[in-house]
């Protein structure tokens, strides 16, 4: 059998994946969900549907997302859809980004990069 | 569940888009995709229509930019987390693992390519590469058109004609005149041993400055080393001086001797320098070393036609420019020399010139490889599309475990580029040695011959065109099988067959086609050269031994001392033991070697009054009595020549085709003959059969020997018919020359039946070649046939057990499975149809005596191809009868 051996490094997030285990880190979200939730944060360029999408099928393809059913949709409108959460695997990558997001900008801080009532 | 009508149409927009994205992530993320854009479509309407067509301008960018992305992806991941040494070792497993599949991927590959490569070097030397002059394309040589009043269309030209160009102006840089001669090589006046006889070049001082080539060492010509009185000086080829002098560099300043006149060497060309004279009819020349003339070419007659013509073009000059000044120089020559009578001048490109008569013959082998490699690479793919069907299922389960697809993809790809390596690797071998044998067969006066050899670079260049050749058809299958996920194999097993065997069937029609298309050229060729064989040439080629004799005149000044000599060496070879009959002429059969000249019949019945018709252009050749009994050329009236008398008139014999036509009922013996404007009449004494100068295939002009006695100049070739084998005579014919005449030298030592061969030389390669390219592409259909037919055998196991079962016979489900495999033959044979009519009209030049639609020829191929695939259909059908029903249910 032919079974490629995952190494245990995971490959750093990308941005746009960052962001859907932001928003799944609060609840089960769909597709555009995930989409408005990085329009009210208001940091840096909301992704288009195809890369969003893109990037779901690999967090899932890693096991870091899992779809979570097919939940009513929260407007009016009795669609049923896709809704994506976030697995404990996922939850571990996030924290593990953040930390070191923070670390950055701790190291940024200290460099004077940063001034002291910057966020 | 109720939707606005634009939501609707949205949503098919949006599918539209998503079509952008490999099918897996449509079966995937297709919904949630379309509720995305459904949800933004909804936000943006509410701010307006801009709002609204801004979305669909990103939808579309968006959907563009990745879902190529998409689809490169397994490339993509590829690239990042390569693991070669891993990739490699699965990969040479799975080969090791099953040998018969890499054997024939490798074989295909060594054959296919390896013909290729030999074709693409021949091609590339002859048809491609620049010749080695400075701007070669702005050369010309110049001929002279007769056919105005006489059946000669390129003709030597007048020396004045040369000292025209030259001065022409214009778009004409300059022109140089040319003649070959052989002549007598010696270096030491005291000893004068060893001499040889060598063809020189000679020609106007300006020759290497015209093809812009520098000498080895020493220098060129000089403007004043030529015409009357000038300081004789020679110039030698590298292969002279490498064979003759030992590449001695201290020869520049000394002297050597021609024909016993002391020249001295100023200067040794390189070794890239090969510079052939084309001829007015025979093949083009070489010569080993290069002369200046002794006489100014225009004070020579401006009549007669001696002279090849080199003429170079101003930088930028168009060939019409040339076209249109040569033939202003030819207008003047015509009207001061010929009285209007038509004569024209034209030039032709020196590379058009020397490739001309290869050309066709290499058209036909180059489409010949073409086709041969698209076959080669449809089998390629074949054979890796039913090798991935094949492992489908373990690919699906490997995925299932977890697998990811680009390792999957990579060691697909690793295997089909190690095999594809393989086999191009096998494939340079076969390049290297098939060229040096292809060269041993060429014609020896296929263009640069010399330089045609397959080395190490264009060896790398097959590794690499088979490995990638390997990873192209490796692609699709590869990236096909790891698409499949294992509930679509799941799906898929319950109903067998669709999208795969569809291309697979597609591919063997193809190939059935392209097979049916090489076979019927391949057989047009063969049976060309059948042809070309079973001609009756006009003589017996078998056991005659020919070779040149120079009678010097600086030995022997006049007609009798010379005519002596020829007769004292024409009676030492009748001593030799062995020897049964001997002869003398000055051209052999098939080397394009005679003089042409205009002949009349005063008092002949044939004669019509005009005078195109009564005066024709005949091939004119001096012979010495016993050429024809020699030769085996029959004498249908009259007799040989007999020894001259003092007083007695000048004798001729003519060949049938004269005869025919000046005699039509008899009575040539005894005519008189005038040929040109001479005053010697001749008396036709004999008639003989027409023995072909030019091609083996067809008679050329008609013919007339002359009695070599009566007038001998020039270069006579002995003939030696003889019951040993002929080149045993050789010794003892040196022997024989040594003790009459120690300073001449005896040359082209060559039998007559080698002398035919090489003519057919061309014609024997190709069909070779042709017919070889032709059974390599049937070879790989019927394996192709083979493959298609078996797999389907495989594929439908459980129905034919079904049907066997049910009472169905053997003979029936064997015509059911033939069937199939007949389709696809009779698909491929309509395919291939437009392909051999279109072929036939390519090859038609190359073909001798046999048209390229022949239905003998085309019959056959179709029967033999028929057979051959209903063959490997059967082969594979068969396999029906060892289907055991109970075996073939337990088994599911």
């Amino acid at each position: 059998m032919d079974i490629e051996r995952t190494t245990d490094d995971p490959p750093p997030l990308r941005p746009v994946e960052f962001d859907i285990l932001l928003s799944l880190a609060v609840g089960d979200r769909h597709g555009y969900g995930i989409i408005q939730d990085a329009q009210e944060r208001g940091l840096g360029p909301v992704p288009d549907v195809g890369t969003l999408y893109r990037a779901l099928r690999r967090l899932e393809e890693r096991g870091l997302i899992k779809p979570s059913g097919r939940a009513p949709a929260a407007d009016a409108n009795d669609e049923r859809r896709n809704y994506y959460g976030i697995t404990p695997r996922g939850r571990r990558v996030a924290r593990a980004e953040a930390r070191r997001l923070q670390a950055l900008t701790r190291a940024a801080r200290l460099s004077g990069l940063l001034g002291a009532g910057a966020v | 569940m109720k939707r606005p009508a634009s939501a609707t149409a949205s949503d098919r927009w949006v599918r539209l888009l998503l079509r952008l994205y490999p099918s897996d992530f449509r079966d995937e993320m297709g919904d949630a995709f379309v509720e995305a854009y459904h949800d933004r479509c909804r936000a943006a309407a509410e701010r307006g229509r801009g709002a609204l067509a801004a979305v669909w301008l990103r939808a579309l960018v968006d959907s563009l930019w990745n879902g190529v992305g998409e689809r490169l992806r397994p490339a993509v991941a590829w690239r990042r987390s390569g693991n070669w040494g891993r990739d490699m070792e699965l990969a040479a497993r799975r080969i090791r693992r099953s040998p018969v599949f890499a054997l024939s991927v490798i074989g295909t590959l060594t054959i296919g390519l390896g013909a290729f490569a030999v074709v693409t070097a021949v091609i590339d030397k002859v048809l491609i590469q620049p010749l080695p002059y400075h701007r070669p394309n702005d050369l010309y040589f110049v001929w002279r058109d007769y056919t105005a009043w006489f059946d000669l269309k390129r003709g030597w030209v007048g020396g004045p004609d040369v000292a025209a160009l030259d001065t022409a102006g214009g778009p004409i840089a300059g022109a140089v005149g040319l003649r070959l001669d052989q002549r007598t090589l010696s270096t030491n006046a005291a000893s004068a041993g060893n001499p040889e006889l060598i063809p020189v070049m000679i020609s106007t001082p300006k020759l290497f400055d015209l093809l812009g080539v520098r000498p080895l060492l020493g220098r060129t010509f000089a403007p004043s080393e030529g015409g009357e009185n000038r300081a004789p000086v020679i110039v030698l080829g590298y292969d002279l001086w490498q064979r003759r002098f030992g590449g001695d560099r201290s020869i520049v300043g000394s002297d050597v001797r021609l024909n016993n006149t002391p020249y001295k060497v100023i200067g040794v060309m390189d070794e890239g320098f090969h510079f052939v004279r084309h001829s007015s009819l025979g093949a083009p020349e070489r010569a080993d070393a290069f002369i200046t003339f002794a006489y100014s070419l225009a004070g020579q007659s401006p009549r007669s036609g001696a002279f090849a013509a080199l003429v170079r073009a101003r930088p930028g000059a168009s060939p019409q420019q040339i076209m249109a000044a040569v033939a202003a120089v030819g207008a003047a020559i015509d009207e001061r020399t010929f009285n209007h009578k038509g004569l024209r001048l034209y030039p032709v490109g020196l590379e058009a010139d020397l490739v001309a008569p290869v050309r066709p013959a290499l058209v036909v082998l180059g489409l010949s490889a073409l086709v041969l490699i698209i076959v080669l690479t449809v089998n390629l793919a074949t054979l890796l599309l039913t090798r991935a069907a094949h492992r489908e299922r373990e690919f699906a389960v490997s995925r299932a475990l977890g697998a990811n697809r680009a390792a999957l993809v990579r060691a697909t790809l690793a295997e089909a580029g190690i095999l594809g390596a393989l086999g191009g690797f096998g494939a340079a071998i076969i390049a290297i040695w098939g060229t040096r044998m292809l060269v041993a067969l060429a014609p020896l006066d296929l263009p640069r011959r010399e330089s045609i050899a397959v080395d190490w670079r264009i060896g790398m260049v097959v590794v690499a065109v088979g490995a990638l050749l390997g990873l192209c058809a490796g692609v699709a299958p590869a990236f096909w099988a790891t698409r499949s996920t294992l509930a679509t194999l799941l799906r898929q097993a319950a109903v067998r067959g669709g999208g795969r065997g569809r291309l697979r069937r597609g591919l063997v029609v193809m190939q059935v086609a392209l097979s049916l298309v090489l076979l019927s050229a391949g057989g047009m060729v063969a049976r060309s050269f059948e042809q070309l064989l079973r001609s009756h040439p006009g003589f017996d080629p078998e056991d005659v031994l020919t070779l040149r004799v120079e009678v010097a005149p600086w030995r022997y000044p006049n007609n009798a001392s010379a005519v002596a000599f020829d007769d004292q060496f024409q009676q030492a070879l009748a001593a030799l033991p062995g020897v049964v009959a001997t002869g003398a002429s000055s051209a052999v059969p098939l080397t394009a070697n005679t003089d042409q000249r205009d002949v009349r019949f005063p008092t002949a019945p044939g004669n019509t009054g005009q005078s195109d018709r009564d005066e024709p252009l005949v091939d004119v050749m001096q012979s010495r009595a016993g050429w024809f009994r020699t030769l085996r050329i029959p004498i249908l009236a009259g007799r040989d020549f007999a020894p001259p008398r003092a007083g007695a008139p000048r004798e001729a014999i003519i060949d049938r085709t004269l005869a025919a036509q000046f005699f039509p009922s008899g009575g040539a013996i005894g005519a008189t003959l005038v040929i040109g404007d001479t005053l010697h009449p001749l008396t036709v004494v004999g008639v003989v059969d027409h023995a072909r100068q030019y091609d083996l295939y067809r008679d050329g002009r008609p013919q007339v020997y002359l009695r070599d006695d009566d007038d001998t100049y020039g270069p006579l070739y002995f003939a030696v018919r003889t019951t040993r084998l002929p080149l045993d005579l050789v010794p003892d014919i040196r022997a024989a020359m040594r003790r009459l005449d120690s300073q001449l030298a005896i040359a082209d030592v060559r039998t007559l039946d080698d002398i035919v061969n090489q003519s057919v030389r061309q014609q024997r390669l190709s069909a070779v070649l042709v017919a070889g390219f032709s059974l390599g592409a049937l070879s790989l259909a019927a394996m192709g046939l083979f493959g298609v037919v078996a797999g389907t055998v495989a594929a439908r196991r459980h129905e034919i057990a079904v049907r066997l079962a049910l009472g169905a016979d053997n003979g029936s489900v064997l015509r059911l499975v033939l069937g199939e495999g007949g389709v696809l033959v009779a698909l491929g044979f309509v395919v291939g149809v437009p392909g051999v009519l279109l072929t036939g009209s390519v090859i038609r030049s190359a073909l001798v005596g046999v048209s390229p639609f022949d239905p003998l020829t085309l019959s056959g191929v179709v029967t033999g191809m028929m057979i051959v695939t209903l063959a490997a259909c059967y082969l594979a059908a068969r396999r029906v009868t060892a289907i055991d029903p109970a075996g073939a249910f337990r088994g599911e």
